[in-house]
């Protein structure tokens, strides 16, 4: 066995709200070895390594650094230690040149100058050595991502850094880009770096690494052999399903004439040069739940934008609101024709914090007759059915008066789901309708959107969490890089290893099982 | 008429004018591009400029040595900078409504100030001040012409020029200027480099009020020689829209400041021509900023447009 050169024992995560990132996460990395860290989104990934670099301080639990305890006070304690890490979202500054970025914070100097010259020839020698290809005089303005990637990366080699850390490193680049990264992880260990990768693709992980630890709900399961773990049980270990919860016996079936509630043809959108939708086509009916179900970041917050028309983005392809083109309306026009929407983030799409729970309840269609008279608002109406839909939605408060902000998570929600509710829309977009809310309120959010449904909403629901997306849909499609790279006529004959393969890339269907997501 | 203005325009007079008009100016733009640097927006130069004034006077009154009352002056731009940051950084408070709050009542104050002090409203006149004196250079002097462009300058004015060359050189050529800027441009990107962003920040705020102080100190201490109600009158406001057009760029940083000093100077020369009315010309050096300032902006917004230059 090689040396252990980082150990976590018992490392444990709790913020100051509650939330418990990590629990008693203990973990071992090799002198010399690619480790890949792997996890859904919000495992807690990313916090541990935040851990380790110093930004983050562990709850409990200790970490040791090249045989000796560390207490990192911030990450130039990490810095200085030999960690580095290349975060996610590059740190860099564009006006500067390469060799600026590089040295930034750690500059050779003649008497009080910065010595240029000096600079310059560590920096490019540097790049050399790793055969980089970069000319280190270069505005990092002028480079593409992949080279910026690479001066992320030479800004740690040049603090010597030997234990590297790299956050999603992938998730930025083209499939080449990808390959080259890895020839050159590889190198690294040659030269006896040790690397952890963090990713939730699994045919790069599977690719890269020597080692794969994985994390699920901030607790680790264990550290495996990359060449002892199959893929089907690398995805069984990340997905996991915990409970057993059968929404079916709620659902009624009732005959909605096949009527669309929502139809989307042929979208393709791009960001940045790079295809983020494209040639997504499906279907919501009348009386159905569609379940999108994916790992974050792969098309499903860009689909939600475009049919909301949250975002001024610029879209081709049709999509249809309850047998309406929308392309060219605003958010209010799509609303007026029939659609609800329960954003993702509720505190900063969903609700005004600092308002009432009345105005919150009332905010998408404060124009209604029933509400509104010809000059003021009806405040005695609004007043009657905030305090109607407070006890419905049994949100735990006072009175209706009460600031959203005084509210617990889950009442916030349900504050977001009454609102929506109460407008009988056709068509309810429903993006992670329980994200980080408490189980009881969760299964309440569950019971209403199946209830409209029922009622002959038809519901497109977008959710990372698997568990939810197989208990209340009745289609499910799974989103991989922007595409639609599953289709499953009935979410009671899927299984969530299934589903897991394709929400990691490690399968795909053909043209013709995908076009069912339209026509079936 | 015409030929006399003409002929004022190319004299040596208009040039000196010039080159006393913008002293101020500079100090205020130096102040404000060097708390820009850092990304913190100081638009509290004014205040701090009239604050400095009057401190300086009455410090050299007090003192009875026009150095230590320039000191005093500078100490009086520190502490206000640090007042700013303590309200912002430590407080939590709206750094933009501190500052806007220090310029509203910082001719109040200072006005109040000269009256306790002195009983009168309206200047130090009646306080025996001793003053900072212009310098002759020792040979350059005797050089025609150069010698009277060059020499013969307010104290400061020099000091004012030298500044400008060494903050060059420490935002440009030094590791401290490079993490200052880094900070200003990307203050995570600094922060992931080990650097103290909040530091910096503090250490550009506190050279800015240093910078406004001698813009100040120079108005009443040495070219007006006393402290006079409304002295400062905008120009610590020219230094921020300097900065504004300069938008990060050291040279048009100077050379913006000097033009609006420029008309500084056109209208103190209409001035003296009764053929003007007086309160059309004294609002020359003003308009002409808003003037530039809204081409700057358009030309800017087209070259965005066009995608000539990159937005940071």
């Amino acid at each position: 066995m090689n040396e252990i050169i980082l150990k976590l024992d018992n490392v444990t995560k709790v913020y100051p709200n509650g939330t418990v990132a990590n629990r008693d996460i203990n973990m071992e990395f090799e002198k010399g070895e690619i480790h890949s860290v792997v996890g859904e989104n919000g495992a807690g990934k990313s916090t541990l390594m935040k851990m380790i670099f110093g930004i983050e301080r562990p709850s409990s639990g200790t970490i040791t650094y090249k045989g000796e305890e560390v207490h990192f006070n911030s990450s130039m304690d990490a810095i200085h230690a030999g960690i580095g890490m290349v975060h996610q979202h590059f740190m860099l500054i564009p006006s500067y040149s390469i060799v600026d970025n590089i040295i930034l914070g750690d500059e050779p100097t003649k008497s009080i100058f910065i010595d240029a010259k000096e600079a310059t020839k560590r920096c490019q020698e540097l790049s050399d050595k790793y055969n980089f290809e970069l000319d280190v005089t270069a505005k990092v303005s002028t480079l593409s991502v992949a080279k910026r990637q690479k001066v992320e990366i030479l800004k740690t080699l040049y603090r010597n850094a030997e234990l590297i850390i790299l956050d999603e490193p992938t998730s930025v680049l083209t499939p080449q880009e990808t390959e080259k990264l890895f020839d050159q992880l590889r190198f690294f260990k040659q030269q006896g770096h040790t690397i952890i990768f963090i990713s939730h693709k699994l045919e790069e992980v599977k690719q890269i690494s020597d080692r794969i630890s994985v994390i699920r709900n901030g607790v680790s399961k264990g550290t495996y052999l990359n060449a002892d773990l199959s893929m089907e049980q690398l995805t069984n270990l990340i997905i996991g399903r915990d409970l057993e919860n059968d929404m079916d016996e709620y659902k009624t079936h009732e005959d909605f004439h096949g009527e669309r509630a929502l139809e989307v043809r042929d979208l393709y959108m791009e960001r940045n040069g790079k295809p983020v939708l494209n040639n997504v086509s499906f279907e919501v009916k009348r009386g159905e739940i569609l379940g999108v179900a994916g790992v974050e970041g792969n098309g499903q917050q860009e689909l939600v934008k475009c049919i909301t028309g949250l975002e001024a983005t610029k879209y081709e392809g049709l999509i249809k609101v309850c047998d309406q083109e929308v392309n060219h309306l605003n958010i209010r026009g799509r609303r007026d024709i029939g659609m609800a929407y329960i954003p993702e983030d509720r505190m900063v799409d969903g609700v005004a914090g600092e308002l009432p729970i009345s105005d919150n309840l009332i905010s998408t269609y404060y124009t209604r007759e029933d509400i509104n008279g010809k000059l003021f608002m009806d405040n005695k109406a609004i007043a009657r059915m905030s305090d109607q839909l407070i006890k419905t939605f049994a949100v735990k408060t006072k009175n209706a008066d009460a600031s959203v902000n005084s509210l617990s998570g889950g009442n916030v929600q349900k504050v977001v789901v009454a609102r929506e509710y109460n407008t009988n829309s056709r068509f309810m977009i429903a993006e992670q309708p329980t994200h980080g809310i408490d189980i009881g309120s969760a299964e309440f959010v569950h019971h209403k959107l199946i209830e409209m449904r029922n009622a002959g909403a038809g519901i497109l629901l977008v959710s990372a969490d698997l568990n939810e997306v197989m208990d209340l849909s009745d289609r499910i499609i799974v989103m991989f890089n922007g595409r639609i790279a599953g289709y499953f006529p009935d979410a009671n004959k899927v299984n969530e290893s299934e589903l897991g393969m394709y929400m990691l890339g490690a399968k795909h269907q053909s043209e013709e099982e995908i076009g069912g997501a339209l026509n079936d | 008429m015409w030929s006399n203005i003409l002929t004022t325009l190319f004299s040596m007079r208009f040039l000196l004018t010039i080159i006393r008009m913008a002293t101020p100016i500079l100090f205020a733009a130096l102040g404000a591009f060097t708390a820009a640097s850092t990304g913190i927006g100081n638009i509290a130069i004014e205040s701090i400029m009239t604050f400095s004034a009057l401190g300086g006077v009455l410090g050299s009154y007090l003192l009875n040595n026009a150095w230590l009352g320039l000191l005093i002056g500078l100490l009086i731009g520190i502490l206000t900078a640090l007042l700013i940051t303590f309200f912002s950084m430590k407080l939590g408070a709206d750094a933009f409504l501190i500052m806007i709050a220090l310029n509203t009542f910082a001719d109040s104050v200072a006005i109040f100030l000269l009256y306790q002090i002195t009983g009168d409203k309206g200047t130090t006149a009646s306080l025996p001040t001793p003053i900072l004196y212009t310098w002759d250079i020792p040979l350059i002097k005797d050089i025609p012409i150069l010698g009277e462009i060059l020499s013969g300058h307010y104290v400061l004015t020099y000091i004012c020029w030298l500044l400008i060359i060494v903050m060059f050189v420490v935002i440009y050529k030094t590791p401290l200027g490079m993490r200052m800027r880094a900070c200003g441009l990307n203050p995570d990107a600094a922060r992931t480099a080990g650097i103290n962003v909040e530091r910096l920040q503090v250490l550009s705020l506190v050279l800015s009020g240093v910078f406004a102080a001698f813009g100040g100190c120079y108005l009443s201490l040495n070219y007006l020689k006393i402290f006079s109600k409304g002295m400062v009158s905008g120009q610590g406001w020219m230094g921020v829209a300097a900065n504004g057009i300069a938008n990060g760029n050291y040279l048009s940083l100077v050379l913006s400041a000097v033009i609006f000093a420029v008309f500084r100077a056109v209208s103190i020369i209409f001035s003296s021509n009764s053929a003007f009315p007086t309160d059309l010309v004294s609002a020359i050096p003003y308009f002409s900023v808003f003037v530039i300032l809204t081409a700057v902006s358009i030309i800017n917004y087209y070259r965005v447009k066009s995608g000539k230059v990159e937005e940071h």
